[in-house]
């Protein structure tokens, strides 16, 4: 299903002649011929018009009475008046009835200078008020949730953010209550409006009635200054726009990209940014001395000692970048261990990933636009939870869902946020999903070829899957984690047809926030800048072995933090506690309590460089305040470790470092600043983008289906997978405002498991796996759920699901004891 | 010479401005020296002595300030005040930074913050936490006092602002609620 053309049609609005697509709303039509027309509630973001407000309307010739602008869509030869008397008196009279609900309290109101309300009464209002008597009032400002306020009595009842929450999340919290003029925006029985998106109500308001804690009464529209940059907290790698004032990031706002993010934004990346200003932030290069302190050191102090470490250990150095590491940043780091050291283990994300297999997978043909999603025929979600790693693709999937029909199959080990949008839904046990893949991919292949357990839902997604015109397949990093899942999901590529087509495709979330461009600039094992060949070395889940035996003495991580993200989190503390440890980090991370020298980092709002999103996208996060005292750049640091190691860098400014890196790099070759602007570009939408990518080493091996999941291990064992949550980061534990999301740890576990061991919904157990690790949980049982796995959130502060998974996440079975004596159990 | 050119209507030109704006007249001076000379500088001098002479009895007119302060009009725009209501004694000021938006010298810093309902400030929801004049800087345009919508701040009369220190010029919210020393004195009526 390709997006439709429409034929262009002309139309006369106030006797300008415009042209655009038939079918257009007459609204965005006039805009185009720059004719403004007053609106509250219209949001093409939102989906279909609703003719809430009655602002937009205008006379059209041929039609007695007004008509809204908003949700007429254009014709040709239409002749559109939008500034008669008729529809003068009618603005005029919208205006003020706007008004006699609204408390008018501009001077207190959040809005006052950003308002939509006091721009068009200024513009099409009456200007002067009859109402005379009492305003209505409402107890305000209400707790919408912990981070929104409700202010009802400034509410003009525009219907946006019910149908941000109906529409766009999905959620269907927020109604409009009551009715007549003492209707307001709610939840049922007016509990906390609960989402990973709901900060976006805050920016579709148009007027103060739903305003943030963490912004409210901090500043004026003209106290602050606009600066853009792209979040770096997660994959999705959203286009942001900061407000700040005096040097210091107040808000963040969407910065519309509708290539990348649709112009939503997720709450991490919306109320993250209250950790830059943590107290507890790293500033300065810290030493972990004699009594395992960490006291603080001049940076020509770190850089002679982080010198002397690299040095002294040579070529069993162990470079780990990850998170919002820059493009230029990796690729610095795979100069200094490369060329500096002679080394070869240098690795990005949490799962071993094959330099052959990605340059396979980086081919253009297989690589699908974000946009791709909007028209699919069918999206495969494959091994992921968008919604937990990457929010804003499961935006984009449930639009392409709700308003393009695109058909929609989810293929994962533990339930997703999807499920219940999906039409067909597939489950596998952890560790399972080369089999599952294969299996899926052969019943595309030859219908009602599978058997085992699993072939009824097989079937289903390839019922949806098979014959679907463009399919594309959003899969997570962790199916890396399975060498031959890979192997199946290329062989899954060539069922679907994929390469063939322009519009199909696959988009990879890796676990990184660029993890995509850190690979792509050669922290890979095996390949260098612009995957071109390079000696093999050890992959990231060999790193925490060869630490542990002595054979990599040291090891440099870059924005990393694999004691916590990483599978088998026990092994890596061992690891890290067995080796030098140079950590760039801002805060005293899991792992950075173990490092040896911590230099501080920067984050996407003091950072300079460029970041490559999971569709190939090249951004530019830039700098817009100015980092903390003496926090020098990451890049200029390696630089310097660059040069003492003999490494010639031939640049000395951001600029041509930019230069630098990409002129050595096949793929983004002859990209420059300019061409990145304010959207970024995607190099594959670059000439000659096709033979870029060099020809990759060995060929993955096609998988022959293993046996059915579920047969493997003893009957009744239950397998431990991970699962991703949002809010198990760093970053919402360091920022006051998202505190309170950072989750407990939890055992999701099927009704017959549970039933089985006799567990109670919210009981208290520990759960042990291998070697007797534990880790105490509280009981989640959950329907959609596999039998004979259970999972645990990876990444959480107490009680970390890593901990228990071992070197191969999904190998595990665990143990399961009930820590509370029954009956005491809460339930939840 | 200009009488001339316009009474001589058969001279007729297409451009008549110019040709009249082209007209220069020189004016010049007797020449320097001589007897004629030294009279004309001596005449100007005694008519300017003349003027001495007669002030002379008049007695003085200078102010001893500081001792004495010069009386302002009652809209002169002096430093400012902020106020509170007479009332409940809550600031007026809710930090809406209207005035720092008026402000064309841009010496107004406000930063707002909620109001605690158990011990308010200000009777709105917000109240200015920090309210700074840059007072080396503004001009005393009277652009904030205009701006406000709730009268919270007006312009004094108080024009000694002098001080030995820059930083000392910024007038925090504390020293603008003060109740500031009138010294001015206002011109009485007809004065």
């Amino acid at each position: 299903m390709v997006e439709p053309i429409r034929e262009l049609v002309t139309i006369t609005v106030d006797g300008r002649e415009i042209t655009a697509p038939e079918g257009q709303m007459l609204h965005d039509a006039a805009k185009s011929g720059d004719v403004e027309i007053p609106v509250f509630c219209y949001e093409p973001k939102l989906g279909e018009p609703v003719g809430a407000c009655r602002m937009c309307l205008v006379e059209i010739e041929g039609i007695p009475k007004l008509q809204t602008s908003c949700s007429t869509p254009i014709r040709d030869g239409m002749v559109v008046h939008t500034k008669t008397d008729q529809v003068k008196e009618a603005q005029n009279a919208v205006v003020e009835f706007l008004l006699v609900n609204h408390p008018l309290d501009c001077p207190v109101c959040d809005k006052g200078g950003e308002c939509p309300l006091q721009d068009i009464s200024m513009g099409w209002g009456p200007g002067k008020s009859r109402f005379t008597d009492v305003k209505r009032h409402f107890q305000k400002p209400i707790e919408l949730s912990p981070l929104i306020a409700l202010d009802r009595e400034r509410c003009i009842l525009c219907y946006r953010c019910v149908r941000f929450s109906q529409e766009v999340a999905e959620d269907e919290q927020l109604q409009l209550l009551e009715r007549g003029d003492r209707t307001f925006v709610g939840t049922f029985d007016d509990r906390p409006y609960d989402d990973p998106y709901h900060g976006n109500v805050i920016e579709l308001c148009p007027v103060g009635a739903l305003t943030t804690y963490t912004y409210r009464f901090r500043a004026r529209p003209w106290d602050i200054e606009d600066a853009g940059s792209v979040c770096t907290l997660c994959s999705s790698q959203c286009n942001v726009k900061f407000s700040i004032r005096d040097e210091e990031v107040l808000r963040v706002l969407a910065r519309d990209n509708e290539d990348v993010d649709d112009g939503w934004l997720c709450d991490k990346g919306r109320f993250g940014f209250q950790s830059f200003g943590s107290e507890d932030r790293i500033t300065q290069p810290m030493l972990r001395g004699g009594d395992g302190e960490l006291s603080p050191i001049s940076w020509d102090d770190a850089l002679s000692r982080v010198t002397k470490a690299l040095k002294s250990s040579g070529e069993k150095t162990a470079v780990l970048a990850g998170g919002g590491t820059s493009n230029e940043e990796g690729w610095l780091l795979g100069r200094v261990l490369r060329e500096g050291l002679a080394g070869n283990a240098i690795d990005s994300g949490a799962h071993p990933a094959d330099a052959g297999a990605v340059r396979g997978l980086s081919n253009p043909a297989l690589t699908a636009r974000m946009r791709d999603i909007d028209h699919a025929g069918a999206v495969l979600v494959l091994g992921a939870d968008p919604r937990n790693e990457m929010p804003i693709c499961d935006l984009r999937i449930r639009k392409g869902v709700r308003r393009n029909g695109v058909r929609l199959a989810v293929a994962t080990d533990s339930p997703t946020a999807l499920d219940r949008r999906a039409h067909a839904v597939g489950r596998y046990l952890p560790g399972a999903a080369a089999g599952f893949i294969s299996q899926l991919a052969g019943e595309i292949r030859s219908e009602g070829s599978s058997s085992g357990p699993d072939a009824e839902a097989v079937a289903a997604l390839a019922t949806e899957l098979r014959g679907a015109e463009d399919v594309v397949v959003v899969w997570g990093e962790e199916l890396w984690s399975e060498p031959r899942a890979i192997s199946a999901l290329m062989d899954l590529a060539t069922v679907l047809g994929i390469e063939g087509t322009e519009t199909s495709g696959l988009i990879e979330i890796p676990t990184e926030a660029n993890g995509r461009g850190l690979r792509e600039v050669g922290c890979l094992p095996g390949a260098s800048a612009g995957l071109a060949e390079a000696p093999a070395g050890p992959g990231v889940s060999e790193f925490c072995e060869k630490l542990r035996d002595g054979s990599l003495e040291t090891i440099l991580l870059a924005d990393s933090d694999p004691v916590r993200t990483h599978p088998d989190g026990e092994g890596w503390k061992q690891a890290l506690g067995n080796a030098f440890v140079i950590a760039i980090s801002s805060f005293e991370t899991p792992s950075a309590s173990l490092a040896n020298l911590v230099i501080p980092a920067e984050n996407f709002s003091e950072k300079e460089g460029t970041i490559t999103h999971p569709e190939g996208r090249l951004q530019r996060v830039r700098r817009n305040v100015p980092p903390p005292d003496g926090l020098l750049p990451t890049w200029n640091f390696l630089a310097a470790v660059a040069t003492e190691l003999g490494v010639d860098c031939g640049f000395s400014d951001q600029p041509g470092l930019f230069t630098a890196m990409t002129s050595s790099n096949g793929l983004y070759q002859g990209i420059t600043e300019e061409d990145l602007a304010g959207q970024g570009v995607r190099w594959q939408d670059r000439e000659g983008a096709a033979g870029r990518v060099p020809a990759g080493g060995a060929t993955p091996q096609m998988a022959a289906p293993t046996s059915a999941p579920g047969s493997a291990g003893a009957p009744d064992s239950i397998r431990l997978g991970t699962r991703r949550d949002l809010w198990a980061a760093e970053v919402a534990e360091r920022s006051p405002a998202l505190e309170f999301l950072v989750p407990m740890q939890s055992l999701e576990i099927s009704i017959p498991d549970a039933e089985r061991l006799g567990l109670k919904q919210g009981q208290a157990v520990e759960v042990s796996a291998g070697d007797g690790a534990s880790v105490e949980a509280k009981v989640a049982i959950r329907e959609a759920m596999i039998p004979g796995a259970a999972f645990l959130i990876c990444g959480a502060r107490d009680g970390n699901g890593n901990l228990l998974t071992g070197a191969v996440p999904g190998s595990r079975t665990i143990r399961i004891e009930v820590a509370t004596p029954v009956g005491q159990t809460e339930n939840t | 010479m200009h009488a001339k050119l316009n009474q001589d209507k058969t001279d007729w030109s297409p451009f008549p401005y110019l040709q009249e704006a082209d007209v220069i007249s020189v004016q010049r001076g007797p020449e320097a020296g001589g007897a004629a000379g030294g009279w004309r500088a001596l005449r100007e001098t005694m008519r300017g002595m003349k003027t001495t002479f007669a002030r002379l009895v008049e007695g003085p007119v200078t102010l001893q300030y500081p001792e004495e302060k010069t009386a302002v009009y009652p809209r002169f725009r002096g430093r400012h005040k902020l106020h509170r209501f007479t009332d409940t004694g809550l600031e007026k000021c809710v930090g809406c930074s209207l005035c720092a938006a008026a402000c064309p010298a841009d010496c107004i810093r406000v930063v707002a913050r909620e109001n605690d309902p158990d011990d308010r400030v200000s009777a709105g929801e917000r109240y200015a936490e920090v309210y700074e004049i840059n007072l080396a800087r503004c001009i005393f345009c009277g652009y904030c006092e205009i701006a406000c919508p709730f009268d919270a701040i007006t312009m004094g009369h108080d024009y000694e602002m002098a001080d030995y220190n820059r930083a000392d010029l910024i007038f925090t919210k504390e020293m603008l609620l003060a109740e500031p020393i009138e010294r001015a004195p206002l011109k009485r009526e007809g004065e």
